[in-house]
Order: structure tokens, then C-alpha cells, then sequence
């Protein structure tokens, strides 16, 4: 189905009571609005001291003072945390999507009966839980001394990303027009030219979306980077995050308000900054996938 | 750079067995990355899971092979069976009030579409990108005792009653608590798949209907809920799969209490296995949640065989 039969299928309802549309459309905002106020209610207390908070929470506060912020900062220190994550998703980027665009690509044009038990292996992969191999995962890494490392969280997030990603690629690859590939092949253009000259140009909607949504997934990541990474100055922010949660309690509000703003901001603006992106990405995968 | 000269060559030039030999070293060296990262990062710890589920292995020392010894004290084990009930009431509460609540706001946000449901949209799938340490931050932003937000608003209008609630520390509650905290997060994505899969009905199915006299609410549950069972019903999967895995969220509220009341496979795997160092336990909830993930997947490829669109 193209975009112009489902922009035809948006048209409105004729019929229908206006009364009805009040009450639904109320709905849905007091739904979003539970979605937002958590987000919007630290700002009540992060600038109240201690004490004014406990006395007068729901007033406004008497004056703008940002020493929570400074006090939620040096606990969190989600500056060095959000680098690592960074990282960790740039890099599970580069080791998932072309390894998974270069084996799609043969699973969908140079079929064969080998290719075909690799592809179904691969594809078993996309089963299997994590939870489930986390002990020799763990003890695969540190055998290979990845444990405590950046590249040991990037590996396995890749390994785990790599299957799905291949199916994607796959059948993406597979809806292409083949004349284009042969085209190039009679013109004299080699296995590999084709596929990076031809080929993955003609792949770029399915390259961001993978590039898109392999980025979320790695920088939502607690589980791998909580059994991997044991040093603070390589915790990511998820880690850091979860360590305030724990050594610091609500009972300073204030401190414990600021903190939630600071962890919640990187990814409200990176959302913010690509909601169209990221919604356009997650329907695309939701109809192929 | 040599190869590409080699291949320029136009095809007819070239031996057939030439040829044969390009397209295998092109296949080996194509698939080569993803096959080792698979088999190094995967298909090797799997086949340690197995071994290990049958031994008795910690940190240190010798393991010891005891066949099937770990899955029986597992079973007859007090906080794994909590743990099972834990998941399986989880997956069935997700099936049964975060599907039908996110059909709801979908269907709502297509058949009343008006300049803010898009807006509408956004917001809802904001909560699903939030990563589970925020949410959990949030989480208890809310509901702890004293200092939260529910808490804090029961002592201003004196609901001495709501005041008394212990929302994560109190063993009946937590469940329900952490459950709901997920709710929030979670049906951001559902409500963007099924919206996908609603606007996919051609227009004309929507005409007829309104010509024979049904109102938005007679062909969301007649005509939009039977076309769109499919895609519902891998939901349910998703739904049940993630229980069975369930992890950050309830370890990051409650750490899987009080007592077991929100402990999750996950969460008992990752004791055994990072606190007790009990290596072979743990491996063998590992072998339990993927054997349970891989009957409810499998269902769902038999559902999908049924209808005759796998593609």
C-alpha cells in the first residue's frame, strides 16, 4: 500500500454525534497528560530547599535557587555516563547494520541451499532471549577480557541486534526490482560494486531505520551494561541513573527532582528533535516486521 | 581494488568455474561477519547455557556434572515458583488491559483525527522511549511513601486512607504498582503498531459501513478488530515474551520485592547469577524462559502459518 492510499484512508468520519468527539478527545488529552505531568512535576520542587519542600510542597517556590541542580549533578555525574552511551550506540551502529545489510543482501539475491540453512539459523537468533545466555556471555567476555569494557557491550548488543536487522534487510532487498542488479552486472560491474554502488543506495530507507532504531535500543540498554560494566568512569547513562536511584532516596525531594530532570532531559530532546524520524521509523517497522 | 579490475570484465569473458568461485568467495565474504558475531556471541553461550544448566558451577572452583538436579530444586524452589507466577499473572494482565487500552486510544486517535492527535501521538510514544532507569525514576517519584508525589497529595486534602498506602513496599500492592508504572511505558509502542495497522483498511470498507449505519464504535468492534486480528495477536506474543524476560523495571522499582511480590525470572536469574554466583541455577532459568518464549513464539508462527501470510 503507498502513502497516497493511506493518506485517502485518513479521511474523516462523516457521521457521528459531536458529543461523543468531546468526550473522546477528553480522553485521550487526560491520557497524554498522564503521560506528561510526571515529566513536568519535578520542576515543583527543584527549587525549594529541603525543608520548604516538606513544609509547603505545593506552593510556589519563594526564590529560583539551582544549588539542587548542582548537588543532583555531582551525584548523577551523567555527563561521562551520556559519552559512554554514546558510544556504546555509535558502536553497536557500525557492528550491527553492515553485517546485517551485507547478509540480507546474499539471503535475498544469491539464494542457495547453504545460504538458505544460514539464513534459518540466523533467523532462530531473533528468538532467543537474552536472560538466556547472560552467564557465559559474561564469562565469554571476560575471557576474552571485554568484561569492563565499552566494546564488550557494543559486541553483544550487536550479536543480538544482527538477526533481526538481517531479516529486515532481507526481504527489503528482496522487494527491489532484480533488473536493476542485473543491469548493473551485464554492464560489467563486480559482486561488489554492485551491492555498494547499486544496491545500498536503493536500501537507504531500511539503513534508517536500522541506524535509527538500533540507536534507541542500545541507548535504553540496562541488562548488558549492568552485568558488563563494573568501573563508574565506563558506566553508561542508564548505569548512572540506576546508581542514584539507589544510593540516593526520595526523602530530598528536591535533590532527587533535579536528578529525574537531568536523566530525563538527554533523551526528551533527542525525542523532541526527531519524534517525526523516530515515529516514521517505528511504523515502518511495525508493518514489515 | 585488484578484484574490482577482475570483475570488470564483462561475464562471458570469464570461465564458468571462475565465475562459481567469485560468487562463493563473495557469499563467504558477505555472510562471514554476521555469521561469527551470531556464533561467537550466541550460538556459543547457548550451547555453555545448556552444558551449564546441568552442572553445579559457581565463580570459582570445579564444576560438577549433576544432570538434571538444578531444574528440580528450581521447581520445587519457593521463589522460582513466585517468580513463574509473578510472570505468567503479568502476561496476562498485559494481554488483557494494556492491548484493549491501547485498541482504545488507536482507534480513537483515527477515527476522531482532528489537528491534535498527531500531536496526540507523539506524546504517548514519548513514555516508550523513556529507557526504564528514567522510568523508574519517575516511578518512584510517585509512588514513594512520604515524599512522593501520590503521597504528598494525599496529606494535602487529608486522604489519611491513600496517606496509608505503601505503593511499592506493601506485598499485595507492589505488583500492581510496578504493573501500572509499565503500563505507562509500554503502550506508546502498541498504540503506534496498531494505528499502522488501522490505517491500512482501505477507505472503502469504512464507506460501506457508514452507508449500512454504523456508528465509529459498531465498525471499530464488527469491521476494524477482525481485520486487524493479526497484527493484535502478535502483540499478545510481545506481550507474553516480554514477561517471561521482564527485568529493568521491576529490579529498578522494587528489586523484586517485598519479599517475592514483583520478583520476575529475570530478576532471580540475575541474583543467582551476579550475586549467589550460582552459575548453574541461573543458566537453568535462562534454559526455562527460553523454552517458554519459544512455545509462545512458535504458536505464533502457527497462527501466522494459518492465515497464510508469512512472508
Amino acid at each position: 500500500m503507498n502513502d497516497a492510499m493511506v493518506e485517502k484512508n485518513k479521511k474523516d468520519f462523516r457521521t457521528g454525534s459531536w458529543f461523543s468527539g468531546v468526550i473522546i478527545n477528553g480522553i485521550l488529552i487526560l491520557l497524554a497528560l498522564s503521560v506528561i505531568i510526571p515529566l513536568l512535576l519535578p520542576w515543583f520542587f527543584v527549587f525549594k530547599t529541603r525543608l520548604e519542600c516538606s513544609y509547603n510542597p505545593w506552593s510556589l517556590p519563594t526564590q529560583i535557587r539551582w544549588s539542587n541542580f548542582a548537588e543532583a549533578w555531582t551525584a548523577i555525574r551523567i555527563d561521562q555516563g551520556l559519552i559512554n552511551t554514546v558510544i556504546v550506540c555509535l558502536g553497536a551502529i557500525a557492528c550491527t547494520v553492515p553485517p546485517a545489510a551485507m547478509a540480507g543482501y546474499i539471503f535475498a539475491r544469491y539464494r542457495s541451499k547453504v545460504t538458505e540453512v544460514i539464513f534459518y539459523l540466523i533467523l532462530a537468533g531473533y528468538f532467543v532471549p537474552i536472560q538466556m545466555v547472560l552467564i557465559p556471555l559474561y564469562k565469554l567476555c571476560s575471557q576474552l577480557s571485554l568484561t569492563d569494557t565499552l566494546p564488550g557491550v557494543i559486541l553483544s548488543l550487536a550479536a543480538f541486534g544482527i538477526p533481526f536487522w538481517t531479516i529486515i534487510y532481507r526481504s527489503f532487498f528482496k522487494s527491489l526490482p532484480g533488473e536493476l542488479a542485473e543491469a548493473a552486472r551485464i554492464d560489467g560491474a563486480g559482486h561488489m560494486v554492485t551491492f555498494f554502488r547499486i544496491m545500498l543506495p536503493l536500501a537507504k530507507p531500511a539503513t534508517v531505520l536500522a541506524v535509527l532504531l538500533v540507536f534507541i535500543g542500545a541507548w535504553s540498554d540496562y541488562l548488558l551494561s549492568l552485568i558488563l560494566l563494573n568501573s563508574q568512569d565506563r558506566f553508561t547513562m542508564q548505569l548512572r541513573i540506576a546508581q542514584f536511584l539507589n544510593a540516593y532516596g526520595v526523602d530530598h525531594m528536591p535533590r532527587y527532582a533535579a536528578a529525574a530532570i537531568i536523566a530525563a532531559a538527554p533523551t526528551i530532546i533527542l525525542y523532541i528533535l526527531g519524534h517525526r524520524w523516530i515515529l516514521r521509523g517505528t511504523l515502518a517497522g511495525a508493518l514489515k516486521g | 581494488m585488484d578484484y574490482d579490475i577482475l570483475l570488470g570484465k564483462p561475464a562471458k569473458d570469464k570461465s564458468r568455474k571462475k565465475q562459481m568461485r567469485e560468487i562463493i568467495f563473495f557469499k563467504t565474504f558477505f555472510l562471514l561477519p554476521a555469521v561469527l558475531f551470531l556464533a561467537v556471541f550466541m550460538y556459543y553461550p547457548i550451547k555453555e547455557t545448556f552444558q551449564l544448566s546441568m552442572m553445579r558451577a559457581s565463580g570459582l572452583g570445579e564444576s560438577v556434572f549433576i544432570g538434571f538436579e538444578n531444574y528440580v530444586r528450581l521447581f520445587t524452589n519457593e521463589e522460582f515458583q513466585s517468580g513463574l507466577i509473578n510472570v505468567f499473572r503479568w502476561a496476562f494482565w498485559s494481554v488483557v488491559i494494556q492491548i484493549p487500552l491501547s485498541f482504545f486510544i488507536a482507534f480513537s486517535l483515527v477515527a476522531y483525527r482532528n489537528k491534535m492527535t498527531n500531536g496526540l501521538r507523539a506524546v504517548y510514544y514519548l513514555a516508550s522511549v523513556l529507557p526504564s532507569a528514567i522510568v523508574a525514576m519517575l516511578g518512584r517519584f510517585m509512588f514513594a511513601p512520604n515524599f512522593g508525589i501520590i503521597a504528598s497529595i494525599s496529606r494535602k486534602f487529608n486522604w489519611v486512607w491513600l496517606d496509608k498506602v505503601d505503593f511499592l513496599g506493601d506485598p499485595r500492592i507492589a505488583f500492581w504498582s510496578v504493573f501500572f508504572v509499565a503500563t505507562w511505558a509500554y503502550i506508546g509502542f502498541y498504540i503506534v503498531y496498531i494505528m499502522a495497522n488501522i490505517e491500512q483498511i482501505p477507505v472503502d470498507i469504512r464507506e460501506a459501513a457508514e452507508l449500512d449505519g454504523a456508528n465509529r464504535w459498531q465498525y471499530a468492534i464488527h469491521i476494524v478488530l477482525p481485520i486487524i486480528s493479526y497484527p493484535l495477536r502478535i502483540i499478545a506474543v510481545l506481550c507474553v515474551v516480554g514477561s517471561l524476560k521482564l527485568f529493568d523495571l521491576p529490579y529498578l522499582l522494587t528489586g523484586g520485592g517485598p519479599g517475592h511480590a514483583t520478583k520476575t525470572l529475570g530478576i532471580i536469574l540475575y541474583q543467582q547469577g551476579f550475586v549467589n554466583w550460582q552459575y548453574g541455577k541461573a543458566a537453568a532459568i535462562g534454559v526455562v524462559i527460553f523454552l517458554l518464549s519459544l512455545i509462545f513464539t512458535v504458536a505464533q508462527f502457527s497462527w501466522q502459518r494459518k492465515e497464510g501470510d508469512i512472508g
